[in-house]
């Protein structure tokens, strides 16, 4: 067993004193391994943005200690933080947050200022994120003139720059379309899953469960593992999304075996050239 | 960072151009106070400047010629005429008072002269002749431009006529002009007589001034005498003494209006831009990389001001005593300095609140934007 990117313990948040006090996170503990995918869901208010925003070193806990990377950021400086977020942790948020007064490349090399090799040494990084993510003809536009879906793109490379161990997305597809929306999980699927980066999402979107390694509950600040024997899982052929046979209606039969998709794109694809997906 | 910072500011073109023509408009002002003051002090000078006699003579403590009365006999002039190294001694008589010219008021430095006194009259005519007849004057040529009044024309002092026969150059200051009359009108006027003003002593060449000048101190019984240099200079200061508090008090409120300008500019930037500085903190941009881009943005709003206001101080400054020829604007480039002192001062303070705001934005805030 790898040794857990994030190392949480009896993580508590409170805010307030005497009798106005509210306990927005409360007693959790949790490891984040390496590659791993984990949807943190939840009530609105149950905390989950609190526990989001102390893994990524943006609030300090009430109790409890938090490891990233076997750096405890509780026990840090407030001035060293930013250079734990900076270097060890991507963020990407549900508004896309890009700087508006920045092209699509400057967005994404924003955060390499702070690399030790400074934005000159991200350009080449920043190259194959640009065409990985399919930015390539975007390269020199405003974020006002880009699409939900291609904003949301440039916010992951924009996390991905400094080469984190963690990403921490905060309701990646709330502002997109559901095929946009796909798109996006897809991409995050693949970064945790062929790049090896950590994610941690944070949403109230259920077709985000299709990608997660592991689903976490919060409610009134406690944290459980979902059950999730409802589930029968199985991979789409095209992306390797985790899809479950019981609930998904996009399916086909090939050569007497079925087959399930995360979406209708995923569909289309394996049925231009099945053979290239079924050997 | 850099380039966040000016690209973030620039994309606000209204604000950036309003901002800095408000802060342009503020150092315009410290610059043309402070150059109408100027001005005016080298125009408080400008009759002992241009007659430059090499030894003042005047009354046993008096030292200057502004606002000042001095009374010399007339034995005394004769006196200094016979002490060796002396060329020439020029009596004139002088008072201070309002030449009235219709509804028109000026306050001015009349100087009597001698029918002989040339030496110590206008030293420019742009228009008719050096006085010659009784109850005749030769005032500013501004004075005639603004009001009108010209050769021919009438004019009283205290409760004397004048008629207007020649126009002069350099002469008129919105504070005090000088006036040039009669002797004879003029000590009528003052009620005196066997007495003289000032002495404008000519000194032989090769005599020390500064040696004539102790001499004379030394000789003659309650007289001062002052090189010409130690005359100017008593005025000049005179002069300073009685402006400078009001441009100190203007430059400090018009400096204060320039970093209330350049910090309301830059706050309300920080304010409108309080989702992108919470998003930079969040990725791992420091305090204190954020602090420096406030003074930056706050300094870039500052320089284009200060830009603004010497282009305009070098180009259009020059060309407004064409349009107001009452106004004498002296730019000089110790002021321009000292506007870029202060824009640096006003660029800091500018900085102070926004940069304040900043350290204590929370960079979660991100994630509820």
């Amino acid at each position: 067993m790898p040794e857990p990117v994030i190392k949480a313990r009896n993580l508590t948040k409170s805010f307030g004193s005497g009798h106005t006090v509210v306990v927005a996170v409360d007693n959790v503990t949790l490891d984040i391994q390496p590659g791993e995918i984990i949807l943190v869901m939840g009530p609105s208010g149950s905390g989950k943005t609190t526990l989001l925003s102390m893994l990524g070193g943006l609030l300090k806990p009430t109790q409890g200690t938090i490891e990233i990377d076997n750096a405890d950021i509780t026990t840090l400086k407030e001035s060293a933080l930013p250079e734990i977020r900076a270097l060890k942790i991507g963020f990407i948020f549900q508004a896309f947050n890009l700087l508006d007064a920045l092209t699509v490349q400057e967005n994404i090399l924003f955060p390499a200022q702070l690399h030790a090799g400074g934005i000159n040494e991200a350009r080449d990084r920043a190259d194959v994120l640009i065409n990985q993510l399919g930015l390539h003809k975007r390269r020199n536009a405003l974020p006002q003139t880009l699409s939900g879906g291609e904003k949301q793109r440039v916010a992951i490379a924009r996390a991905l720059i400094n080469e984190p161990k963690v990403i921490l997305a905060d309701e990646p597809t709330g502002n997109l379309d559901s095929q946009t929306g796909q798109e996006v999980m897809m991409i995050l699927h693949d970064i945790a899953h062929e790049q090896g980066y950590s994610v941690v999402l944070v949403s109230h979107d259920p077709r985000v469960e299709d990608i997660a390694d592991r689903i976490l509950w919060l409610e009134d600040g406690k944290l459980d593992d979902r059950q999730q024997e409802r589930h029968k899982w199985s991979r789409d052929p095209v992306c390797g999304m985790r899809v479950d046979e019981r609930t998904t209606t996009i399916k086909t039969e090939y050569h007497n075996k079925q087959y399930f998709f995360c979406s209708d794109k995923c569909l289309q694809r394996f049925n231009a050239d099945p053979g290239q997906y079924t050997k | 960072m850099f380039k966040w910072t000016w690209k973030s500011l620039s994309s606000q073109r209204g604000t950036l151009a309003g901002s800095a023509l408000g802060i342009a408009f503020t150092f315009i002002l410290v610059i043309f106070f402070d150059a109408v003051w100027r001005g005016e002090s080298v125009q408080i000078v400008s009759y002992p400047d241009h007659v430059k006699p090499d030894v003042w003579v005047m009354q046993s403590g008096v030292g200057n010629m502004h606002m000042a009365m001095s009374f010399v006999w007339d034995w005394k002039a004769d006196q200094i005429a016979k002490m060796p190294g002396v060329k020439r001694v020029t009596p004139i008589l002088y008072m201070t008072s309002v030449v009235s010219a219709g509804k028109h008021r000026m306050f001015a430095f009349i100087v009597g002269l001698l029918p002989d006194a040339k030496r110590a009259g206008p030293w420019k005519l742009t228009a008719g002749r050096h006085i010659g007849n009784p109850q005749e004057a030769v005032i500013p040529d501004v004075f005639s431009k603004i009001t009108g009044i010209g050769i021919g024309d009438q004019l009283r002092i205290v409760d004397k006529s004048f008629t207007v026969v020649g126009l002069s150059s350099g002469t008129y200051s919105s504070a005090n002009s000088v006036l040039f009359v009669p002797f004879a009108d003029l000590e009528e006027i003052l009620s005196s007589s066997g007495t003289y003003s000032y002495l404008l002593v000519d000194a032989k060449e090769g005599t020390d001034p500064n040696d004539l000048a102790k001499r004379i101190r030394d000789q003659v019984e309650k007289v001062n005498a002052l090189t010409q240099k130690e005359f100017v200079s008593n005025d000049l200061s005179m002069a300073k003494q009685m402006g400078v508090g009001i441009i100190v008090i203007m430059t400090a409120i018009c400096s204060a209006l320039a970093a209330l300008i350049v910090g309301f500019t830059s706050y309300s930037l920080v304010i409108r831009r309080r989702r992108e500085i919470a998003i930079i903190k969040a990725l791992g941009i420091g305090n204190d990389k954020i602090l420096i881009s406030v003074i930056v943005q706050s300094g870039i709003l500052t320089f284009i001001g200060f830009i603004m206001a010497m282009l305009f101080a070098l180009f259009v400054m020059p060309a407004v005593p064409l349009l107001l020829p009452q106004l004498t604007l002296a730019v000089s480039t110790p002021a321009l300095f000292q506007i870029g002192l202060i824009a640096l001062v006003v660029a800091v303070l500018g900085a102070l609140i926004p940069a304040w705001f900043v350290s204590r934005l929370d960079p979660a805030t991100a994630f509820h934007i």
